[in-house]
C-alpha cells in the first residue's frame, strides 16, 4: 500500500480497494504479431499485506499471490493475507457431502407414480364365490398379487424432497470449500477479471498456461461482469462467472479452480465472518435472527 | 492456544487428489436409522416381552440364581491350576519313535547335527510361535528301539530320552529359542523373503534358566565340565558306555551352535537375499558388537 498512496490522494474516498485495483490496471493493448501487451502499472509489488477484519489472535492469517488475468502469464501483483477461520479450517469431508447432497436434494421433486389397485381400471367383480371352488379366495383380480394388479406401497410422486440445512452447517460448508481449494493450490486471487479481449481462445489460453485445470469458477462481488470475460467465458461451458452472492459449495466443488477478485474475498470474509460471530448461528430456535 | 489439528489436516491433504464432487462420503453412520424398541408385529402392545411378570418388570433375578439353591457358581470350587496357561510355554511332544522313523526314511541326515530347523524342514512335525509353541519335547516314547548315533538338539528332554541318545552314542543338547527367532526357523524363506537381519538369540526368561543350565538336562548353557560328570553318572544308572565324542572321524557331527546363533553357517545380524543368492554382513562397528555373543 506504500506504493499506492501517491494515487489513493487523488482518488475519491469511498472507492474500495479492488476498485482502486482496476482503476489502475488500464487495458492492455493487443500487438501484431498476435500477443497482449502487458498492462502498464505502477512498479510490483503493489500490495504487500492486507488488512484482516476480526483477526483471529492465535492463528496467523493464510497468505496468498495477488494475480492478474490481463496477461496471459501470470504476474505476481503482490501478496494478500486471508483470513484463516475461513480458509483455515479443518477440511471435514462429510460436511461438504452434507452440503452437497442438500444442494442436490432440496429442489428434487420425485415424480416416481405407480397406480394402486384402486386405480387400476378393472376389478370390482369377486371372480369366484368365496366357498365351495376349492380355489383361494379373491375379491378382485386387481390385488397385487394379481397379473396386472395394482401396486402395493406404490409411490406416489410427485413429491418434494425440500429440506433446509441448518444455517450453521452451510457456513461451515462454505468455509471448508474455500479452505479445501485454498490447501490445495486451486484457490487464485485476482485483481479483477479485466481481460483485454472478448476471444475465449484467450481464456482457454491463459488456464492452460497456469495450469488452472479444466474447469474454473470466476467470482467478483457484483453481478454486473466485464464484458470482455462474459463473452469469453460464453462459449465455454466449463469456464463461468458468478457473483459473491450465488457462490455455494457444489459450484465450489465441481471446478477445477476458484478464482476470486479482491473484491469478491472481501465481501465474501465480511459475510461469512459476520454470520459465524452471530449470536443466532446456532441457536436458529430460540432466537429469531435479524433481517 | 488454537488447536493445530486444522493445519494438519489441510497439509494432510496438499498433495491428495482434488477433494471434487466425486470424492465425498459422509462419515460413518451419519444416515443410519435410529435403534427402535422392540415392538409387536402389529402394534407396540407388548413389545415381544410376554405376558405380566418379571420379563415385563424387568425384574428378572440375577444370571446364574438359581431359585434358592447354591448356585453352580458358588457350589463348585475354583480351579486355579490353568491360570496364566495362555502365557505357559508350549512344547509339543515328539518321540523318539517318530525320530526313528524319519531317519530311517531318510527324511533328517544324521551325519549333520539335526536341530529344529532341519526337523521342521521334514513337514512331519509343525511348530506354531504364535500359539506360544517354544519347540520340541523330544519324548521317550520308542526308547527302546532307538539305534541311531545322532547329534539332535531340542528345546525339552527327558532323562530316559538323554540316555537313550547317549547310549547309541550320540548327543543332545536343550535349547531355548525365543519366538522372533522360532518365527525365522519355522519359515526360513518367508524370514528371509522379509529381508530384515537374522535376530540374536537373547538367553532363556527367569523361569526357565535353571533347565537350560542344568546340566542334568545338557542345557546349552551349562557348564561342560559338569555336563561331562552328568553324563559319566547317566551311564552308570542306565547301564551303558558313557559316550565318547573325541574321535577324528566325528568332528563334523559333533559341532555346536554359539548361544546367539540360531542357523548353523549364518550370525545373526547377517541378511540373507534368496533373489541375489547374497549374504549381506553388517560393517558398522556398532552393528557388529551388537550382534556378537
Amino acid at each position: 500500500m506504500m506504493v499506492l498512496t501517491n494515487t489513493l490522494c487523488v482518488l475519491p474516498k469511498q472507492l474500495r480497494l479492488g476498485n482502486i485495483l482496476r482503476f489502475i490496471s488500464t487495458c492492455s493493448k493487443k500487438l501484431n504479431d498476435g500477443s497482449y501487451m502487458a498492462t502498464e502499472r505502477p512498479p510490483l509489488p503493489i500490495m504487500t499485506s492486507r488488512k484482516i477484519e476480526f483477526p483471529n489472535p492465535y492463528i496467523a492469517p493464510k497468505q496468498a499471490w495477488l494475480e492478474n488475468l490481463d496477461t496471459v502469464n501470470s504476474e505476481k501483483l503482490g501478496i494478500v493475507d486471508l483470513h484463516p477461520d475461513i480458509f483455515g479450517v479443518a477440511p471435514r469431508i462429510d460436511m461438504l457431502h452434507r452440503n452437497v447432497k442438500w444442494q442436490q436434494l432440496y429442489k428434487y421433486i420425485n415424480y416416481d407414480w405407480e397406480p394402486t389397485r384402486a386405480e387400476v381400471r378393472g376389478g370390482g367383480r369377486k371372480m369366484w364365490p368365496q366357498k365351495k371352488t376349492g380355489r383361494h379366495r379373491a375379491g378382485s383380480n386387481r390385488a397385487p398379487q394379481w397379473r396386472g394388479g395394482g401396486k402395493a406401497m406404490a409411490e406416489r410422486g410427485p413429491y418434494s424432497k425440500y429440506y433446509m440445512l441448518s444455517e450453521a452447517d452451510r457456513i461451515n460448508g462454505l468455509c471448508i470449500a474455500l479452505s479445501v481449494k485454498y490447501a490445495q493450490n486451486d484457490l487464485h486471487i485476482v485483481d479483477s477479471l479485466e481481460i483485454p479481449t472478448d476471444e475465449s481462445e484467450y481464456l482457454e489460453e491463459l488456464i492452460d498456461t497456469r495450469y488452472w485445470g479444466f474447469s474454473a469458477l470466476f467470482v467478483d462481488d457484483t453481478d454486473i461482469m466485464p464484458e470482455n470475460i462474459a463473452l469469453a467465458a460464453s462459449d465455454i461451458g466449463q469456464f463461468n462467472l458468478m457473483p459473491v452472492y450465488g457462490l455455494n459449495v457444489y459450484s465450489i466443488l465441481k471446478h477445477n479452480t476458484l478464482v476470486l477478485t479482491l473484491a469478491a474475498v472481501d465481501k465474501i470474509e465480511k459475510k461469512l465472518l459476520e454470520r459465524l460471530h452471530s449470536p443466532f448461528l446456532h441457536s436458529s430456535k430460540k432466537g429469531k435472527r435479524p433481517s | 492456544m488454537a488447536s493445530k489439528v486444522p493445519e494438519k489436516a489441510l497439509n494432510l491433504i496438499r498433495n491428495y487428489p482434488r477433494v471434487a464432487l466425486n470424492g465425498l462420503k459422509p462419515i460413518e453412520n451419519d444416515y443410519r436409522y435410529k435403534s427402535k424398541p422392540r415392538r409387536s408385529r402389529m402394534k407396540a402392545t407388548q413389545s415381544g416381552r410376554g405376558n405380566k411378570g418379571q420379563g415385563q418388570r424387568m425384574t428378572l433375578p440375577r444370571i446364574g440364581f438359581e431359585g434358592g439353591n447354591t448356585p453352580f457358581y458358588l457350589r463348585i470350587p475354583k480351579e486355579p491350576y490353568y491360570r496364566g496357561h495362555h502365557l505357559r510355554r508350549e512344547y509339543p511332544p515328539f518321540s523318539l519313535l517318530q525320530l526313528q522313523r524319519m531317519i530311517d526314511l531318510n527324511r533328517v541326515n544324521i551325519d549333520e547335527p539335526i536341530d529344529l530347523n532341519s526337523i521342521v524342514n521334514t513337514n512331519i512335525i509343525k511348530i506354531n510361535p504364535g500359539d506360544q509353541e517354544f519347540g520340541i519335547n523330544l519324548t521317550d516314547e520308542g526308547a527302546d528301539i532307538f539305534q541311531s548315533k545322532v547329534c539332535i538338539e531340542v528345546q525339552w528332554a527327558s532323562e530316559a530320552t538323554i540316555a537313550a541318545i547317549e547310549r547309541n552314542g550320540g548327543m543332545i543338547t536343550t535349547r531355548y529359542y525365543n519366538t522372533e527367532c522360532l518365527e525365522a526357523i519355522c519359515d526360513t524363506l518367508g524370514f528371509f523373503a522379509r529381508g530384515i537381519p537374522i535376530p540374536r538369540c537373547p538367553l532363556p526368561p527367569r523361569d526357565a534358566f535353571e533347565y537350560y543350565t542344568n546340566p542334568d538336562s545338557r542345557g546349552y548353557l551349562a557348564d561342560p565340565e559338569l555336563v561331562k560328570k552328568s553324563r559319566f553318572k547317566l551311564a552308570q544308572k542306565y547301564g551303558y558306555e558313557p559316550p565318547n565324542y573325541d574321535t577324528e572321524n566325528d568332528s563334523e557331527l559333533f559341532k555346536m551352535k554359539d548361544p546367539r546363533q540360531i542357523f548353523f553357517g549364518l550370525n545373526p545380524g547377517w541378511i540373507v537375499s534368496m533373489k541375489d543368492k547374497a549374504i549381506i554382513k553388517p560393517k558398522d562397528p556398532d552393528y557388529v558388537e551388537y550382534y556378537e555373543s
